[in-house]
C-alpha cells in the first residue's frame, strides 16, 4: 500500500496540485523532445535512402557545430597560431554547409561505395566508426573545449497565464516543423525522393535500373549534413558546443524505434513523447529512486515497445520473400 | 617448404576434425603456451603484468563472448560494458556475501547470473529481426549502469560508491586483494582464460557452432530447416554473456582491485570490445586474443610515439587515437571484414605452397 | 524400380483450396492437387505463376489465406517451418541458399540437426566435445560422407561454399536437403543454369534418390525435356490458378498448358 502510494498516486497529486507547473514541464519534454527529433530526422533520412543505420549523425551535428563556431570566432584550425576574420552568422552558415557536403562527398567514396551491398550489419559498424573519426577530427582541428554558440537566434521569455515560454524553444519548433514539412515532400513528390526510396529497398536491383546510387548517396548525405547543422545550431546555442553533443546519436535510436525507423512523421512524434516522457519521468518520479532516471528511460521505453509494436507508430511491415 | 602437410594423412574422421590438423599449427599453438606460461612469469615486469598480459587476457576473453554473439551468430550487442558491469557487481556481493566459496566457483556462478541477466534482455529482443538486440543491449548497459550506481546495496553501502574485491586464495596463492602478487594473477588469468576459451572452441566447432552460423548466414533457410531462430540466438546471448560477466569479474578482481562500475564499464568499454572483434576477426576464436591485444596495446604504442618521440600534447594523442580506431574500423570492414584472423589465414595459405608463388 | 513398378497410388501430401494473397496480390487462387508416396510431381507454368510461393506454403514459411494441407494424414490449415522440417519434408531453393560462411561438409551437416540426439549436443556436452558429442558429430558425418560420394563432391568437403560455382552449390544444396533424410523433398529449379552434363548429373542424382529411398520429389523445373523424362505426373500452374493435372504426356497436349507456357513445338 505504501509503496503504490509512492509510486502512483503520490506523483498524481503532484501533478494536479500544480498543473501550471506540470503544464511547464511538459512544454520543456515538448522542446526537448523536438530537438531530438531533429537529430532523429538526419537519421530517417539516411535509414530511408541507404538502408544504413547512421551511427555518427550525432557526430555530424557535433561536428557541424563545431565548424559553424570555429569560423564565427575566426578561429585557426589545428590549433595554429593565426588569427583568421570572423564571419558573421549567416556566412558562416553557408559555409558550414559546403564543409558538409565535402563530408557527405568523402563518406560516400571512402565508407559507402567500397561497402556497397555489404550486410546491414557491417554497414552500421562502419559508421561507428566514421562517428569515431569525425570526433577524433573535430577535436584535432577545433579543440575539444566547450564553445558557446550565438547564431542569433533571439532569446527572453514570455507568460501564457501562470506558464513560462521560452521563445528560442518557440524557433526551434519552428524550425523543426518547417525541415519536416520540406523533407516529406521531397520523398513523396520528387523523382529524386523516390530514387531515394529505392535505393533503400536494393541497392543492386537500384543500380540496374540506372539509379546513380553515387548521386543519390552524396544528396542524401547531404541532407542529412544539413539536418545535422541545423540540429547542431539549436543544441549548440542552448547548451554549448561540446562532445555531449555526439552522445544523441544514442538517444536517437529510442525515437526510431518510437516512431519507426523509415518515417519523417513518426521521428517527431517518437521525439517528442520521449523528450516529454523523460523530463515528466524525471520530475515526478526522479526524487523516488535518488535521480537521473533520464539516464535509461528512453531505452527501456524503446525496450517495451519492442515487445508489442517493434515497426514502431508509424514504420513500415517488413515482408521477407525466400 | 617449412609449412607443409604432405605426409600428414587423417584415417579417421576423429583426427579430421581435429581442432589444429596441420601438425606445424599444433606445435605453433602449444610452443606459444608454453612460453606464456613458463618464461613470461620468469622475466615479466609487474607494469607488465599489470598494464598488458592481464588486461589483453581478460578482454580476450569479453571478445570470445561478444565474438560468439556477433561474429558466429550475427546478432549485434552494444551493451558488453554493462554486462562486464552486473558480473563484476555478482562476484563482488557474491564474495561479500559468501565468503567460504571458492574463488573459481564464484567467477563461474557471476557468470551465470550474468547469462540470467542477459537472458531478461534477449528474450523480448531476440523475438525481433534486425539490430533490436542492439537497442536492447544499449538499454541494458545504461540501465545497469545506473542501476549498480544508485541502488546502494550492490556497493555494500559503501560511501564511496566503489567495490573493492577482498583478498582471495587458489591453491595457496594470493591471487586477488592487495597483496596478491602480479605474476600469480598471471597465471591464474592465463590458464583460466584458456579453458574457457578451450570450451567456446569446442561448442562453435560442434553443432551449436553451426545452428549458430546457420542463423547468421541466412536464418529463413536455417529456419526452414529445423533450426529454431529464437532458441538459437537466445542460447548466443546467454552464452555470450556468460563469459562477458566472467570478464567483468576477473577485471574487479584480478585487475583493477576496486571499481567504480559506472566509469569502468561504461559504454566506451562496449565500443572497445566491439572494435576488438572487428579488427581481430568476426567470427574467429584467435581473432579474439589479437583483437584484445591490439586495442589494448595500441594506445600505448600511440601515446609513446606521439608524446614521448614526436613530443606532441597527451591531449592531441587522445584525440588521435579517436581517429586512428574510426579509420582501422572502416578499414578493417572495407578490405577485410573478417580482420586479421583472415589476414593471417591467408598468410599461411601462401606459406604452405612457399616458395613457390601457387 | 522403373516407373510401372512403384508404388505410387497412396497421397502423402494433399493441398485443397488453397489462396494465397499479399495484400491486394492474390499469388495463388483456389488451387488443390495432391502428391503421392514416391512419385516424382512436377510443378510447371510460366514465371509469376505462384510455383515458389506454392513450395512456401507446404514448408510453412507462407501461411495460405484459405485452404487445408494434409500431410501424411494429419490435416492443418497451416504449416509451421519446424513441424515441416520434423516431419519430413526438405527442400532447396531457387537462389541457393547455403550457409556462405561455412564450408560444404558443415553446410550438410546442419541438414542433420533434426536427427541428432539433442542431450548429446546440447550446451554442457558441447563444452567439453569429447565424448557424448564427439560420437554424435561422428555417427553423423558418416552419414553425411555417404551423401558426399553420392553426390560426387568429395573434393570440394573442405571449401567454404561461398567460392563454389554456381552448378556445384545447387548440388551441395541438394546434399544437404537429402542429410535430412527427407520422406518429401521439394526442390525448386534444382536445374536452373546448369549446362547439359550438369542436368544429366542432377536428373541422375534425382531418380537414384527416389529410386533407392523412394523419396517422394516435388520439382520445379523449366526444362520441359527434364520434366517429361523424370516425372511421374505434372500439375501446371498459371497466374496462380491449375489449369493442367496429369501425366507429362496428357500434359504436354493440353491445349490450355500449350497456350500459356508451352507453345507450339517444331
Amino acid at each position: 500500500m505504501e509503496f503504490i502510494n509512492l509510486v502512483l498516486i503520490g506523483p498524481i497529486l503532484e501533478i494536479a496540485e500544480y498543473p501550471a507547473f506540470f503544464l511547464e514541464v511538459v512544454f520543456g519534454g515538448l522542446m526537448s523532445g523536438v530537438m531530438y527529433s531533429l537529430v532523429a530526422l538526419g537519421f530517417v533520412l539516411i535509414f530511408k535512402a541507404s538502408g544504413v543505420f547512421n551511427f555518427a549523425q550525432g557526430v555530424f551535428a557535433l561536428f557541424a557545430a563545431l565548424t559553424l563556431v570555429g569560423l564565427m570566432t575566426g578561429t585557426m584550425p589545428f590549433s595554429l597560431d593565426k588569427v583568421l576574420p570572423e564571419l558573421p552568422a549567416w556566412a558562416a552558415i553557408i559555409a558550414t554547409f559546403i564543409v558538409m557536403v565535402g563530408l557527405a562527398i568523402a563518406v560516400e567514396r571512402i565508407v559507402l561505395r567500397p561497402l556497397v551491398n555489404q550486410d546491414h550489419i557491417i554497414m552500421f559498424m562502419s559508421t561507428i566508426g566514421l562517428a569515431f573519426v569525425l570526433e577524433g577530427l573535430g577535436d584535432t582541428i577545433w579543440g575539444s573545449e566547450v564553445k558557446a554558440l550565438d547564431v542569433g537566434i533571439p532569446t527572453g521569455n514570455f507568460m501564457i497565464g501562470e506558464i513560462q515560454i521560452q521563445i528560442f524553444d518557440l524557433w526551434a519548433a519552428g524550425v523543426a516543423a518547417f525541415l519536416v514539412v520540406v523533407l516529406a515532400v521531397f520523398f513523396q513528390s520528387t523523382r529524386t525522393g523516390r530514387a531515394l526510396r529505392a535505393v533503400a529497398d536494393d541497392h543492386q536491383a537500384a543500380l540496374s535500373v540506372g539509379i546513380p546510387l553515387k548521386n543519390i548517396w552524396i544528396i542524401v548525405w547531404s541532407v542529412a549534413g544539413l539536418v545535422a547543422l541545423v540540429a547542431g545550431i539549436m543544441w549548440g546555442s542552448k547548451s554549448g558546443v561540446q562532445f555531449s553533443l555526439s552522445l544523441i546519436a544514442l538517444k536517437a535510436l529510442p525515437v526510431l524505434i518510437l516512431g519507426g525507423f523509415t518515417s519523417v512523421p513518426g521521428a517527431i512524434v517518437g521525439g517528442l513523447i520521449i523528450g516529454v516522457g523523460e523530463k515528466v519521468a524525471e520530475v515526478y518520479w526522479g526524487p523516488l529512486v535518488n535521480g537521473a532516471i533520464e539516464n535509461w528511460f528512453a531505452y527501456v521505453v524503446a525496450l517495451v515497445f519492442l515487445l508489442f509494436r517493434p515497426q514502431g507508430l508509424f514504420g513500415d511491415k517488413i515482408i521477407e520473400r525466400v | 617448404m617449412f609449412y607443409r602437410e604432405s605426409g600428414q594423412f587423417k584415417t579417421s574422421y576423429q583426427s579430421d576434425q581435429a581442432v589444429f590438423p596441420i601438425r606445424q599449427d599444433l606445435w605453433c599453438v602449444v610452443a606459444f603456451f608454453l612460453f606464456a606460461l613458463v618464461v613470461i612469469p620468469y622475466f615479466g615486469t609487474e607494469y607488465f603484468f599489470q598494464a598488458i598480459m592481464i588486461p589483453v587476457l581478460i578482454f580476450s576473453l569479453a571478445a570470445i563472448g561478444l565474438n560468439l554473439l556477433t561474429g558466429y551468430c550475427g546478432q549485434l550487442s552494444l551493451g558488453t560494458g554493462g554486462f562486464m558491469a552486473v558480473g563484476a557487481v555478482a562476484c563482488y556481493k557474491l564474495t561479500t556475501g559468501f565468503p567460504e566459496l571458492p574463488f573459481i566457483i564464484t567467477l563461474l556462478l557471476s557468470g551465470l547470473i550474468t547469462a540470467g541477466v542477459g537472458l531478461l534482455f534477449g528474450i523480448p529482443s531476440l523475438r525481433i529481426k534486425g539490430f533490436y538486440l542492439a537497442v536492447a543491449t544499449l538499454a541494458a548497459q545504461f540501465f545497469l549502469s545506473w542501476l549498480f550506481n544508485k541502488v546502494a546495496w550492490f556497493q555494500n553501502y559503501t560511501p564511496s560508491g566503489t567495490i573493492t574485491m577482498p583478498p582471495r586464495e587458489v591453491l595457496g596463492y594470493a591471487v586477488t586483494g592487495p597483496n596478491a602478487d602480479a605474476m600469480h594473477r598471471y597465471i591464474f588469468c592465463l590458464l583460466f582464460v584458456i579453458v574457457l576459451a578451450m570450451a567456446a572452441k569446442n561448442l562453435v566447432r560442434g553443432p551449436i557452432g553451426r545452428s549458430w552460423m546457420a542463423i547468421r548466414d541466412m536464418d529463413i533457410a536455417a529456419e526452414l530447416i529445423g533450426f529454431r531462430p529464437f532458441q538459437t540466438k537466445l542460447l548466443a546471448f546467454s552464452v555470450s554473456s556468460f563469459y562477458v560477466g566472467i570478464a567483468g569479474a576477473m577485471a574487479l578482481s584480478l585487475w583493477l582491485g576496486s571499481v567504480e562500475t559506472a566509469e569502468a564499464f561504461d559504454i566506451n568499454v562496449s565500443f572497445q570490445v566491439l572494435f576488438m572483434i572487428i579488427i581481430g576477426g568476426l567470427g574467429s576464436m584467435m581473432g579474439s586474443f589479437v583483437g584484445a591485444a591490439f586495442i589494448i596495446l595500441a594506445p600505448i604504442a600511440l601515446t609513446n610515439v606521439m608524446v614521448s618521440w614526436l613530443g606532441m600534447q597527451a591531449v592531441t594523442a587522445k584525440h588521435f587515437e579517436f581517429i586512428f580506431f574510426g579509420g582501422m574500423i572502416i578499414f578493417f570492414l572495407v578490405v577485410e571484414p573478417h580482420g586479421i584472423a583472415r589476414i593471417w589465414q591467408l598468410v599461411k595459405e601462401k606459406l604452405r605452397i612457399w616458395p613457390l608463388p601457387y | 524400380m522403373s516407373i510401372a513398378e512403384k508404388n505410387t497410388s497412396e497421397a502423402i501430401l494433399t493441398v485443397e483450396n488453397i489462396t494465397l494473397s499479399f495484400g491486394a496480390v492474390r499469388a495463388i487462387r483456389d488451387v488443390s492437387f495432391n502428391i503421392n508416396k514416391s512419385e516424382i510431381r512436377a510443378i510447371i507454368g510460366p514465371n509469376g505463376a505462384g510455383k515458389t510461393s506454392m513450395l512456401n506454403v507446404i514448408n510453412g514459411f507462407y501461411h495460405p489465406q484459405e485452404g487445408k494441407i494434409s500431410f501424411r494424414g494429419e490435416v492443418r490449415k497451416q504449416m509451421r517451418p519446424h513441424e515441416a522440417a520434423a516431419g519430413g519434408i526438405a527442400r532447396t531453393f531457387q537462389n541457393v541458399a547455403l550457409f556462405k560462411g561455412m564450408s560444404t561438409l558443415d553446410n550438410i551437416m546442419t541438414g542433420r540437426n533434426l536427427k541428432m540426439n539433442k542431450w548429446n549436443v546440447s550446451l554442457v556436452p558441447s563444452m567439453f566435445y569429447y565424448g557424448p558429442t564427439q560420437k554424435e558429430e561422428i555417427k553423423h558425418r558418416q552419414h553425411v560422407e555417404e551423401i558426399i560420394s553420392f553426390l560426387e563432391i568429395e573434393a570440394i568437403r573442405k571449401t567454404p561454399v561461398g567460392r563454389l560455382p554456381y552448378g556445384l552449390q545447387k548440388r551441395v544444396e541438394l546434399g544437404r536437403a537429402l542429410a535430412a533424410e527427407p520422406d518429401l523433398l521439394l526442390l525448386d529449379e534444382p536445374m536452373a543454369g546448369m549446362n547439359l552434363e550438369e542436368k544429366e548429373d542432377m536428373c541422375r542424382f534425382i531418380l537414384d534418390v527416389n529410386d533407392e529411398f523412394g523419396t517422394t520429389i516435388a520439382l520445379i523445373e523449366h526444362d520441359m525435356g527434364v520434366v517429361m523424362d523424370l516425372s511421374d505426373r505434372v500439375v501446371v500452374l498459371d497466374h496462380g490458378e491449375k489449369i493442367a493435372d496429369g501425366s507429362p504426356d496428357e500434359v504436354k497436349n493440353d491445349q490450355k498448358v500449350i497456350d500459356a507456357y508451352l507453345g507450339v513445338s517444331s
